[in-house]
């Protein structure tokens, strides 16, 4: 499953670049990759988009607090507090910002709360998306991240808007107070984004 | 293996285009004359706000051109150009003839639970009258899938099925050109129907009995044959932005139609491009390190050039260019031009960024002076610790709005570092033209222009153009006034390639809330001479007024320099006044003497949109006559600008413009001047930033 995400990533660019896709048997393995990555001896998050077709592993560009920004090479980044996504920038249809819950009230199920998305829209117009969210525990899960076992409790955070009905449901696996694996929303241009937490 | 966010934007946009449903269904659909409504026929309907189209339709002989545009949720307008081939079938004369109309449409109602769809229309209200024709038509809406419309036509649209003439007989236009307020729902009136069936997202049925005898083109010019009332139709829409149409015509005639549809809320790359801004550089706190916060490096000879240099260098990244740098210990004043970006608000927070990164500790105010033409424009003062605190705070483009003043630019400070290599520095460009004068009419050139920035404020400029294919034809004007604009045809025919503009302009600050313009030289390719210009617009009010005096010449048509052919010189001035309504509408009025020494008044309202998008439309009414005045009767007209980053996604300011006259005459022209200063420096005032301020952050 792990080496399928290497290729996925050399797939997806070789069909852009209108090329035929590498062989499969070309992408290295998840412990070369691991090891390849945790060189640097930096953080390293891996992100991927189903609907993008995209996968990418990203180092870290900013720190401040408990907010790390992720950035990609050619310019577009990811930010996000203590794990949960708060801004984009360099994706077309950016997240400007947003009020998001803690790992600590995400780990609260049941607790309602409320999230805030600010949109740039129509005309580049401040857009504010408020949402009304409770999250479920579905349990421990044994999840694989580029080869590594982690323990994990899986969320699921529901988020309604009033105001038209629409639905949002981010996914969380949480290792102690630790985002380790997440599938979370960007906006309606992206849709969702998964998040790995891949060397710490 | 790295993600790469151009493909991941790219994408996006792919999946945008696939997953958004056909949205020009939801409103009502185009019809044979790019208005909303049925085939041949209007209905009750209204596009969604801001919908720019351009639709063509071939009806056996007959070609139709429109530009249309929801001016607001209501009111609607169109631009039409249209051609009627084989003219002289029956009557002898020019086989070919041609009539451009303007139409405005007033929902008065939306449809609801019960009621219809209700709209008013007025079709060719100030042409010759070819076309003219009023009706109110209403549209409801059953289930999902069906939409009934009926209305009662007036003028063309009462011509066939009349049931009498409620308010009177209709009067001939008269003068050709004026509003034909006299005849609105005079004459005869006809019923006319129709049917609309959304078989799917994709495709459409119509069908509809018209009121429209063309009596013009059947029993006057035999160029078609009316023989039943009924038309029958198909429609395809693509995608979006693309439409198809294809009709049974009267029984007699088949006709189609292509429609685009243009959003200009939305851009058509999806979002903004461009890279991520750098993060705000934090400060260590004053406790943990006091001495950063010492300002004694103001003292250090050597610490202006490099600090210049550091942000000159951050700032080029984002095509900005760093005017003027002067600081004390705790403020810091940049001057900058933006290059690049399409929103002032971007260029602010990208500069801020940079200056975080460059500025010692020390330095808490940041005050950053947008500068156009080498004047200030304004004045946007952040806070550093604000920028700091918010930058991933939820809302922060409205936090950080509160917390900014957005003031007069006021002079430069007199220890500001200037940079020599901006002042004097020579560009140049060389780029393809279309010059349009109808929607389907006009040529192609290249413009070779260049500028040379003498200091700040003062700049030399010219162009010269070369045409490379033209569909006009060289024409003589019958104009009884001064030939100071229908002589264009001999202007585009002598004058190839020709000298458009050398020009020197000199802008200025006289006081504060103050600007002003001189410029010298070869204006525009018609006329020449001294224009000036002096606007009063405090940055926070949505009021501006302003005063142009210009003596010019009127040029020799080859292009070159001399004035030999007209021997025409004329003083013409006017006061403006300019007000922003909020929501992007702006309105003006100009009083004063155009260039055929006419007297009078130009209105004109403009929609902007935050991306560059403007669509206007403007009117002119001086105290020549009617006849006078030419083919038009009075001056008016509609301006377009398509900005490029809108509809290519590239990082650019550059625009399309396009200005279309019908009938353009000489009474009610003005000179042509670049720069005109309202224009120039809106864009950094409160009523230009507030609107996309978001971006900020971006």
């Amino acid at each position: 499953m792990v080496a399928a995400v290497g290729a996925l990533a050399k797939t997806s660019v070789a069909k852009l670049k209108g090329q035929e896709a590498a062989p499969a048997t070309q992408a290295p393995s998840a412990e070369a990759l691991r090891a390849e990555l945790a060189k640097a001896g930096k953080p390293v998050l891996l992100v991927s988009s189903k609907t993008l077709g995209q996968t990418g592993f990203l180092m870290v560009s900013d720190a401040k607090r408990d907010v790390l920004t992720w950035s990609t090479p050619d310019g577009a980044t990811f930010s996000q507090r203590n794990g949960v996504l708060i801004q984009t920038r360099g994706l077309g249809a950016d997240l400007m910002s947003a009020e998001v819950p803690s790992v600590g009230q995400l780990l609260q199920a049941g607790v309602p709360y409320q999230r805030v998305y600010y949109f740039l829209g129509a005309d580049d117009q401040g857009t504010r998306r408020t949402y009304d969210c409770a999250t479920s525990i579905v349990g421990t899960e044994n999840i694989d991240v580029l080869g590594r076992n982690h323990s994990a409790t899986h969320v699921t955070e529901t988020c309604t808007r009033s105001v038209s009905g629409g639905k949002i449901t981010n996914e969380f696996w949480v290792e102690g107070s630790m985002i380790r694996q997440s599938r979370q929303f960007v906006s309606s241009g992206i849709g969702f984004v998964d998040f790995a937490r891949v060397i710490d | 293996m790295q993600t790469s966010s151009r493909l991941l934007a790219a994408l996006a946009l792919g999946t945008a285009l696939v997953s958004v449903p056909a949205l020009a269904e939801i409103s009502g659909t185009l019809n044979l004359n790019g208005a909303t409504g049925l085939i041949d026929m209007p209905s009750g309907d209204a596009q969604k706000d801001a919908t720019f189209s351009f639709s063509t339709s071939l009806i056996g002989p007959i070609t139709r051109s429109t530009l249309s545009f929801q001016f607001s949720e209501r009111l609607s307008g169109s631009f039409r150009f249209q051609t009627w081939r084989d003219w002289d079938a029956v009557i002898s004369g020019d086989s070919e003839e041609s009539d451009r109309s303007i139409d405005l449409r007033y929902q008065v109602l939306k449809e609801g639970k019960i009621t219809p769809a209700l709209t008013i229309g007025l079709q060719d209200l100030t042409g010759q009258g070819l076309y003219a024709s009023e009706y109110v038509a209403a549209t409801k809406t059953f289930g999902e899938k069906v939409k009934v419309t009926a209305g009662l036509g007036w003028g063309r649209l009462g011509t066939d099925g009349g049931i009498g003439a409620p308010f009177g007989s209709r009067p001939p236009v008269d003068p050709p050109g004026t509003p034909n307020s006299d005849q609105w729902f005079r004459g005869e009136a006809a019923p006319f129907a129709g049917v609309e069936y959304k078989v799917n997202d994709n495709w459409t049925l119509k069908a509809e009995y018209s009121s429209d005898a063309y009596v013009l083109e059947g029993e006057e010019r035999g160029l078609l044959d009316r023989d039943s009332p009924f038309n029958f139709g198909v429609e395809y829409q693509r995608n979006p932005y693309m439409r198809f149409g294809a009709y049974s015509l009267y029984g007699s005639e088949f006709a189609l139609a292509l429609h685009i549809i243009l959003d200009p809320k939305s851009r058509a790359t999806g979002g903004i491009v461009g890279k991520a801004p750098a993060p705000v550089e934090a400060r260590p706190s004053r406790s943990a390190d006091p001495e950063a916060y010492d300002g004694g490096w103001v003292t250090q000879a050597d610490a202006g050039p490099i600090l210049r240099q550091n942000l000159a260098k951050r700032l080029a990244a984002d095509g900005i260019a760093v005017e003027d740098l002067a600081y004390t210990a705790t403020t810091v004043q940049v001057r900058i031009r933006n290059g690049r970006i399409d929103a002032g608000s971007q260029a602010i927070g990208r500069t801020a960024r940079a200056l975080s990164h460059v500025m010692p500790a020390s330095v808490e105010v940041f005050e950053i002076v947008p500068v156009v033409n080498g004047i200030g424009a304004s004045k946007i003062t952040i806070r550093r610790s604000d920028l700091e605190a918010l930058e991933y705070t939820a809302d922060n483009a409205s936090l950080l709005r509160e917390r900014v003043t957005v003031t007069d630019a006021g002079p430069a400070p007199a220890w500001s570092l200037g940079d020599e290599e901006l002042y004097p520095k020579f560009s140049w460009s060389l780029r393809p033209v279309v010059r349009l004068s109808e929607p389907i009419e006009g040529d192609i050139g290249l413009r070779l222009s260049s500028t040379y920035d003498i200091a700040p404020g003062w700049v030399l400029s010219g162009s010269i153009y070369k045409e490379i294919a033209s569909n006009r034809e060289l024409s003589t004007s019958d104009s009884d006034l001064p030939l100071v604009r229908t002589d264009s045809s001999r202007y585009n025919t002598f004058g190839d390639p020709a000298l458009e503009k050398l020009t020197l302009a000199w802008f200025a600050r006289p006081a504060e809330n103050l600007y002003s313009r001189l410029s010298v030289g070869y204006l525009e390719r018609m006329h020449a001479g001294v224009s000036g210009e002096l606007l009063w617009k405090p940055v926070d009010s949505q009021l501006a007024l302003g005063a142009e005096l210009n003596y010019t010449r009127q040029r020799d048509t080859d292009g070159g320099l001399g004035f030999d052919e007209y021997n025409y010189d004329i003083l013409t001035g006017y006061v403006s006044a300019y007000y922003d309504f909020g929501n992007g509408y702006l309105g003006q009025l100009d009083v004063g003497r155009y260039l055929a020494g006419d007297v009078g008044a130009t209105m004109s309202v403009d929609r902007v949109f935050a991306n560059g998008w403007r669509v206007g439309a403007y009117a002119t009414v001086t105290d020549a006559s009617a006849e006078d005045f030419g083919e038009g009767g009075f001056d008016k007209g509609i301006r377009v600008t398509i900005p490029v980053n809108w509809a290519l996604g590239t990082e650019t300011r550059r625009g399309l413009d396009l200005n279309f006259r019908p009938d353009g005459g000489d009474g009610g022209a003005r000179v042509f001047v670049d720069d005109r200063l309202y224009q120039s420096i809106r864009e950094y005032h409160t009523d230009g930033l507030d609107p996309d301020w978001g971006r900020v952050w971006r």
